[in-house]
């Protein structure tokens, strides 16, 4: 409650702040200002590089980084909708993340960060979700988000049998050699059942798959539909920014689930957001 | 007049500051000169749309003002809509946008824009141009001839920038200049 009282005297006086603007439109647009409008802007407010006004500030000017306004910045960059993000956590989190001594600043060109993007596709002619995952990646001085996996039902269904200690009935003998492998042909025959036969430790390149039916003209596609990413740039933290589009003050690219976790515990979680193996 | 203007003020201080560092990396004084470009190309591109989609404008002016629209933007450029009822994101190229805002079954439309507007950090591409992006509300009402207000929709747009350093020759003297061209737009509709 409090910091929604805080959020609204943060961002009263926009009323009539337009001087060069697009538009003269005149109603309240305090929602639209409290709104984090863009991941770039949730960015520079987590890192107290922007004033209440959307004013970039760089060092030097005043505010700059400064925690006092960060701590309040950051508390608004959460879901307050999300009940399962507690009060608590939000506080451990600030407390440690926005410590004096060594408080952390998200890096947009940063390692430990990507971007979950939900898409619908046609493969083969019918609708389907996919999960397409991108990281930034630096090439001459610049940047670019490149495709780093997939994740498609379908696909991951091509391989159920991998290391599947229970069959005793898909293998090819061990004295198959001796005939040039001419048993080959009746387990090519039965398509269905071929990761029986793939050696036990092997793991499928799903984005390997994906390009090769793009390639094929198999799968077609149609949308984006949801995008959000996965931050592991804080000490003993994750979380994931999600957009909100809801009329609320609270609002836009907001921390939509947030773990303490060990670093450790980040690989299996980088592995398990990402489906990597 | 103001846009030859701004452009010659543009040219001054990145010209200026080109001297003193051939880097590629803006500075807080230069980012603010390209944004102001930035948002100049913004406001055409607004007020444009504000003319395409009034009723009271003569097809032939409409068709007039689409080809100003369009040349704002670099080629290619595409618009994707979306509403609160539909998952899915159309995509339009420009000119199809402009041509179906032209279109619209309404016999009075209303478009105003918001005042707030915000613009993202400037990021370099591989291939050395800098790309940013505009943010926008635009609050959208279509009447008809009887019922009066059947549609209104606020959206959100985020207008795709690039930003490219070019040369050219004034009076033997070569000069640099930023050109600023619109890319992609994401039109999402905002909650009620």
């Amino acid at each position: 409650m409090r910091s929604i009282t805080w959020l609204i005297l943060l961002f009263l006086p926009l009323w009539s702040l337009s001087q060069g603007s697009i538009g003269n439109f005149s109603v309240d647009e305090t929602i639209f200002y409290s709104q984090t409008k863009q991941m770039n802007q949730f960015f520079l407010r987590f890192n107290g590089e922007e004033d209440i006004h959307g004013k970039r500030l760089y060092e030097g000017d005043p505010g700059y980084h400064d925690l006092k306004t960060r701590k309040k910045y950051v508390n608004m960059l959460f879901d307050n909708s999300n009940s399962l993000i507690s009060d608590d956590t939000k506080f451990v989190f600030i407390e440690e993340a926005l410590n004096k001594k060594n408080p952390v600043f998200l890096d947009f060109h940063g390692n430990s960060w990507f971007a979950e993007v939900a898409a619908t596709f046609l493969y083969k002619k019918e609708k389907v979700n996919l999960i397409l995952y991108l990281k930034l990646e630096k090439q001459n001085g610049g940047y670019k988000w490149m495709f780093s996996n997939v994740y498609f039902d379908r696909f991951e269904s091509w391989f159920t049998h991998i290391n599947d200690t229970a069959n005793l009935k898909y293998f090819i003998h061990p004295m198959s050699h001796e005939l040039d492998f001419m048993n080959l042909h009746k387990i090519f025959r039965d398509s269905g059942n071929l990761d029986y036969y793939l050696e036990s430790d092997y793991q499928p390149d799903m984005l390997a798959l994906f390009v090769m039916e793009m390639k094929n003209e198999n799968l077609e596609f149609i949308s984006v539909n949801n995008v959000k990413f996965h931050i592991f740039q804080v000490q003993n933290w994750y979380f994931e920014v999600s957009y909100f589009n809801r009329n609320d003050m609270n609002s836009g690219w907001l921390i939509s689930n947030i773990l303490r976790v060990t670093e450790r515990e980040k690989k299996d979680l980088i592995r398990h957001y990402s489906h990597t193996n | 007049m103001r846009k030859l203007l701004l452009l010659i003020i543009v040219v001054a201080l990145s010209s200026s500051a080109y001297r003193v560092s051939a880097q590629d990396n803006l500075s807080p004084q230069r980012k603010q000169a390209i944004d102001s470009l930035a948002l100049e190309k913004v406001r055409d591109l607004s007020k444009y749309i504000s003319i395409i989609g009034d009723k009271q404008t003569q097809w032939s002016d409409a068709q007039r003002v689409i080809e100003r629209a369009v040349e704002l933007f670099m080629e290619n450029s595409e618009v994707g809509v979306s509403s609160l009822n539909k998952q899915d994101v159309n995509y339009y190229k420009v000119r199809e946008y402009f041509d179906r805002l032209m279109q619209l079954n309404y016999s009075k439309v209303t478009i105003d824009w918001y005042k707030i507007q915000y613009v993202s950090n400037l990021e370099r591409q591989p291939d050395g141009t800098y790309v940013g992006v505009i943010t926008i509300y635009q609050r959208f009402q279509g009447f008809d001839k009887e019922k009066g207000l059947v549609y209104e929709d606020t959206t959100k747009k985020d207008i795709t920038i690039y930003v490219k350093r070019k040369e050219t020759q004034i009076g033997g003297r070569t000069i640099g200049f930023w050109d600023v061209m619109l890319g992609d737009i994401r039109v999402k509709e905002t909650s009620k």
